[in-house]
Order: C-alpha cells, then structure tokens, then sequence
C-alpha cells in the first residue's frame, strides 16, 4: 500500500494541533500520531486543518475524497477493535468527525458557507445591523438584493399567486405557464451565473491566504471585501434557489 | 415552533393587501427582501401632502407566516401617523407586539426595512417635485 499522503500533509499542520501523542510523545497530527500511528483523542480543528489543509477555497475534490478514504480505513471502528477503549471511542469520535469535515469540504457551497462561519461572519447579525444604521442616520438601508431582482421575485410570485388560484378552480392558462417557464429558465441561468462569480471571489480569497503563507500581511479590510463579496452573492443565489423551487412546486401538476 | 395568536390573526386576516399606483406622486413604494428565507415584501404609503400624515397603507408579501403579519402590523401601524413618526417604528416594536420568536426576527426587520424604503422613496419624490427650490440652493 501507497505511503499516506495523509500523513505528509498533516505533518506540516502539526503546528496547530501542537500536540504530543499520548503513547508515545512524538507530534501528533489531527488524527494519528506521526509516529506510532496510533489513533489520537479528538483536537478542536477545523475541518480544512482536519484534512491537513490551508483554508482556500479551490481545492482539488479528488484529492479530498481520496484521502477521505484512506483516513476512513484508518480510523474503522473494526480495525480499532483490539486496540484499548480510549482508542476506540477517539477513532468513533475521529470518523464521525472525519465525516462531517468531508461532507462539508467537497460541496462548493457548503465549503464556502463554512470558512465564512469559520471567519465569523453572521449572516442575519449584518441585516439587522443595517437597519440600525439605517435607523441612527436616516440613510436608506441598502438591499442585500439588488433591486431590479427583487421585482422579477415579485412579479413572478405575482403569478405563482395567479397559477394557483387558477388550479384551485380548474382552470387552464397555458399563456402563463409559458410565461412562468420562461421566467424559470431565465432565473436558472443566473442561478449557473452566480456560481460562476462565487468562483471568481475563490481566487481572490485564496490568493489572500497564500500572501498570508508566504509571511504577508493581508490588511483586515482587504479581507473583509472579500468575505462581503462572497455573503452577497450567496445571498442572492440562496433567493434564486428558493424562488426556482417555489416555482417547480406551482407548476407540478398544472401541465 | 408555533406562531402566536397575533401572528395568525394577521396571517389569516391580512390587513390592508393590495397595491396603489406606484408612479402617483403621493405614494411612497418599498419593496424589499430578505436573503435569509427569500421573502419579499412590498409596502406602499400614501402620503398627505400638506400634512405628512400617512393616509392609506397597503402590502402585499410572499413568505411565511411571520413575514406577512410583520407588514401587515406595519401597515396597521403607520396609517395616521406622520412619515417622522412613522420613521421611529423599530423592529424589536413589531416582534414584542407578534412575540415573534428569535429565529422569526429577520421577519421584523424586514418589515421596518419595508416602512424605511416606502418613506424613502416618497421623500425622494418629493424633492424631484421641487426643481425650483433644489436650484435655488
């Protein structure tokens, strides 16, 4: 079998979850010892430290699955059954855990949504607190979504409202389905589109963590734009996906 | 979690749904939304001119149960009063008086971002109106 990649990777973590192994009091690294391998209690990392990863954003989905697996085999239950039962419930603990990071990492969104919980930032808190803004000053609060969609949510919502009504009474308006559809298609499009933009703030993300790598002091707001970019735009997706479902559910059915 | 009975009396008796002429100089439109849940809510003021009293409110939302009584208090609240009045409505008012629970919060604001628009865009109506005074500035 293939040396573990996993430990290569986590040994240059080891910093963070600066730790010794319990058995035997060499570093330890996130999951085992990089020493005598053995299992080790749980360490309150990240799931980017988790994987021996730095907290960019375009990772390699391939490379995570493959060691998702290797760790998976590592840390079985059943393979952990002759070991004391500290290992055992650490290497429960540990897989569990492992799921979780794994779930969470290889998903595009969640992996996006999760560093920017990871970097503190609430979602709800920032609405509410421009409204106080807005409040204290007198300013006009600016939307989070953009005007010209918040009408297209409005209009077509309008005639959600209408198609169901029509259903309730058995009637048949095939001019505005049409128009429903066509409406659809086009908010798909920019639900593809905003995927497309979430991707492009990734790199300005992690081109910010490797100036950080490489000693460079990344100034807080720079880092802050950046997070901001990403909040808005999934902001706006999560309003698309909402509405595209609202619309499959008015029209099942009604064809 | 259950809404209170305050929040279904609003769900199911909506007050003052509809709509008024969005390009009728007197009305004020908000139209906003909330990312959180993809609600969105229209509120539209009708504003006396001579007296700044808010005459006619109405609204129109699409999101939950907590969404819709949210506007519909808001437009219950500010019909009689004064746009500076109107402007002093906070959102913590709305979820103490629909005893909204934390997760429903958004709700509220939402709804005191629906009053704020509205308001907004009449002022900025009215100064539109007046060239002449913008110019003599």
């Amino acid at each position: 079998m293939s040396k573990s990649t996993v430990s290569t990777i986590a040994a240059a973590r080891t910093h963070d979850a600066a730790e010794s192994c319990w058995s035997c009091g060499a570093m330890r690294v996130a999951q085992f010892c990089g020493a005598c391998g053995k299992v080790q209690p749980p360490a309150p990392v990240d799931y980017f430290s988790f994987f021996g990863l730095p907290p960019k954003l375009n990772l390699d989905v391939a490379t995570l699955e493959k060691e998702f697996y290797e760790l998976s085999r590592k840390l079985h239950p059943d393979l952990n059954a002759r070991a004391g039962s500290k290992e055992q419930e650490w290497s429960l603990e540990q897989s569990s855990r492992l799921n979780d990071a794994y779930r969470t990492l290889k998903d595009p969104i969640k992996r996006t949504q999760y560093l920017l919980h990871l970097e503190g930032v609430q979602l709800e808190e920032q609405s509410k607190s421009a409204t106080e803004k807005a409040r204290a000053t007198g300013e006009v609060k600016k939307q989070i979504v953009p005007p010209d969609l918040l009408e297209e949510v409005f209009e077509l919502n309008m005639q959600l409202e209408e198609l169901r009504m029509e259903k309730k009474t058995g009637e048949d308006d095939p001019a505005l389905i049409a128009e429903i559809e066509k409406h659809k298609a086009a908010l798909e499009q920019k639900y593809e589109a905003l995927f497309q933009e979430l991707q492009s703030y990734w790199k300005s993300w992690d081109g910010l963590i490797e100036r950080e790598q490489a000693g460079q002091a990344v100034p807080a707001g720079e880092r802050k734009q950046a997070l901001d970019k990403m909040v808005d735009v999934l902001n706006r997706r999560n309003y698309i996906r909402n509405l595209v479902r609202d619309v499959n559910e008015a029209l099942e059915g009604s064809s | 979690m259950s809404y209170s009975d305050k929040v279904i009396d609003h769900y199911n008796h909506p007050r003052n749904v509809g709509s008024m002429d969005k390009s009728s100089p007197d009305v004020g439109t908000g139209l906003v939304g909330a990312p959180e849940c993809g609600d969105v809510m229209k509120l539209q003021i009708k504003v006396n001119r001579d007296t700044n009293v808010i005459e006619e409110a109405k609204f129109k939302t699409f999101g939950c149960g907590s969404a819709i009584a949210s506007s519909s208090l808001a437009t219950e609240w500010v019909k009689g009063k004064t746009v500076d009045e109107a402007l002093t409505i906070k959102n913590m008012d709305i979820v103490k008086e629909l005893s909204l629970p934390p997760v429903k919060i958004h709700c509220s604001v939402l709804a005191e971002d629906a009053i704020r628009a509205a308001i907004g865009d009449w002022k900025k109506k009215q100064e539109s109106a007046k060239p002449v005074a913008a110019e003599a500035k």
